[in-house]
């Protein structure tokens, strides 16, 4: 036989063959069927005659096919069948159980008992990731709770180092319990419900806060300017005269007399010592300079746009609205 | 389909894996080439679709390993070989085999010397 006849004698049989199994579910003849094709090519090569001569008609192949690869499998269902004729009520707990089977049984139901496993890993991650936060409440019983690793705290490097520690270990025994005995399974599915339930817990406790609760309670003696600024911390002030002159060494004081200061950034402040041998801080706009050295610089601002500006007014002019601006 | 063989085909249902997987305990093997092998050994009646359907199946339950072998002349052939879960699958299957043909043996040896007395 000429191998374009075979092709094509491959291709007609396996077509029938297939339609013949539509009613299968898709994931079950997708198994099945992936390679019929190329089987049927192996036997077509392998002998004389066309496919049906040798194989009998496609319809009992389809037959003796689903027969072989349903044999070990579906050995359930037909009991259930087979005792639906019992009495009414026993019939009704077939039909319930029967229905369940169909769910269980469904395309998607299959779909998506097959995808769970692979969310094994991203559990095994999260886990981790829960117990260090379960650990960090523990050991913040006075501070609220936020995510970690939390930047605006002293401890957001440990936070990381602790998740990161924690997710290895968490993966670390996910990898390894697929061999336990079955008393050590039933513990460890009760620790990863525990886990699970305990960081809920936590996480409902955890509430939303403005960012001025972040960064630290005011001491007493001393009001630091942090009370609320809707753009973040405030760091430093830096002044400017009405004309847009950049001011240095301007001190600010509050309503009652004490200085303003702002609260400390990642930036190192250096501070003007004064007569006294004490740090001046509040002397604005202060130097400061970020971790890696470079010195802050003041920022770009748009500075607002006065009535009338003259280059020699003085501060304590008051602009008056004249009907002829002299320019 | 005469009795004979119908008879045949019911019996050969049970064992159809265990067939297959010491066939392929022996060598790996494609397809056609399993059948044409269980054909060698006696079991006469023994389907195509039978064969690959029992493939597939133990394929999907993970007891065998497949890949596929370019061929000059013709099609490739997808080659299916036992893997650990295989081997321990067929020693299992062998044993039940053993068991029950000493049994079926022991019975109907018994019938025949009876029948003979």
């Amino acid at each position: 036989m000429a191998s374009n006849d075979q092709a094509s004698d491959v291709a007609t049989y396996a077509a029938t063959v297939r339609a013949q199994l539509a009613d299968l579910p898709a994931m079950e003849r997708d198994v099945l069927l992936e390679d019929l094709e190329q089987h049927l090519a192996e036997v077509a090569a392998e002998g004389e005659g066309s496919l049906v001569d040798r194989l009998g008609p496609p319809e009992d192949y389809a037959v003796e096919l689903r027969a072989a690869y349903r044999a070990g499998r579906q050995t359930t269902q037909t009991t259930q069948t087979t005792q639906r004729t019992q009495t009414n009520g026993v019939y009704l707990a077939e039909s319930v159980r029967a229905a369940a089977h169909r769910v269980i049984d469904s395309d998607w139901a299959r779909q998506v008992v097959a995808f769970l496993p692979e969310l094994r890993p991203a559990w095994w991650v999260l886990r981790g990731y829960l117990a260090a936060l379960i650990l960090t409440a523990a050991f913040s019983r006075d501070h609220p709770l936020g995510p970690i690793p939390n930047p605006a705290t002293k401890r957001g490097l440990a936070e990381i180092l602790a998740a990161g520690v924690a997710i290895w270990l968490s993966v670390r025994i996910g990898r390894r319990s697929r061999k336990l005995p079955q008393g050590a399974r039933v513990l460890a599915i009760s620790a990863n419900v525990l886990i699970a339930f305990v960081a809920l817990a936590v996480l409902g406790n955890m509430h939303t806060f403005a960012y001025s609760e972040l960064i630290g309670t005011a001491t007493p003696e001393q009001a630091p300017f942090n009370a609320a600024y809707a753009a973040g911390p405030l760091t430093n002030i830096y002044p400017y005269s009405q004309d847009g002159k950049p001011l240095t060494n301007v001190l600010l004081y509050d309503q009652d007399g004490r200085p303003i200061t702002v609260e400390q950034s990642e930036a190192q402040t250096i501070y003007p010592t004064g007569a006294d041998g004490k740090a001046i801080t509040n002397a604005y706009p202060l130097t400061q300079r970020h971790m890696n050295g470079d010195p802050a610089v003041a920022p770009r601002v748009a500075f607002p746009p006065w009535p009338t500006l003259s280059p020699t007014a003085s501060p304590t002019a008051i602009p008056s609205p004249s009907p002829s601006p002299t320019r | 389909m005469s009795q004979a063989e119908v008879d045949t085909t019911q019996l050969l249902k049970g064992v159809l894996d265990l067939a297959v997987l010491a066939v392929l305990a022996d060598a790996d093997s494609y397809g056609y080439d399993v059948v044409r092998r269980l054909r060698e050994t006696g079991l006469d009646h023994v389907g195509d679709a039978s064969v690959y359907g029992t493939l597939r199946r133990l394929y999907q339950a993970g007891a065998l390993n497949s890949y596929v072998v370019p061929s000059d002349e013709g099609p490739h052939r997808k080659y299916y070989g036992l893997n650990n879960r295989g081997r321990k699958a067929l020693d299992q299957s062998a044993q039940t085999w053993a068991s029950l043909s000493k049994a079926l043996n022991h019975l109907l040896n018994g019938r025949s010397n009876s029948h003979g007395k």
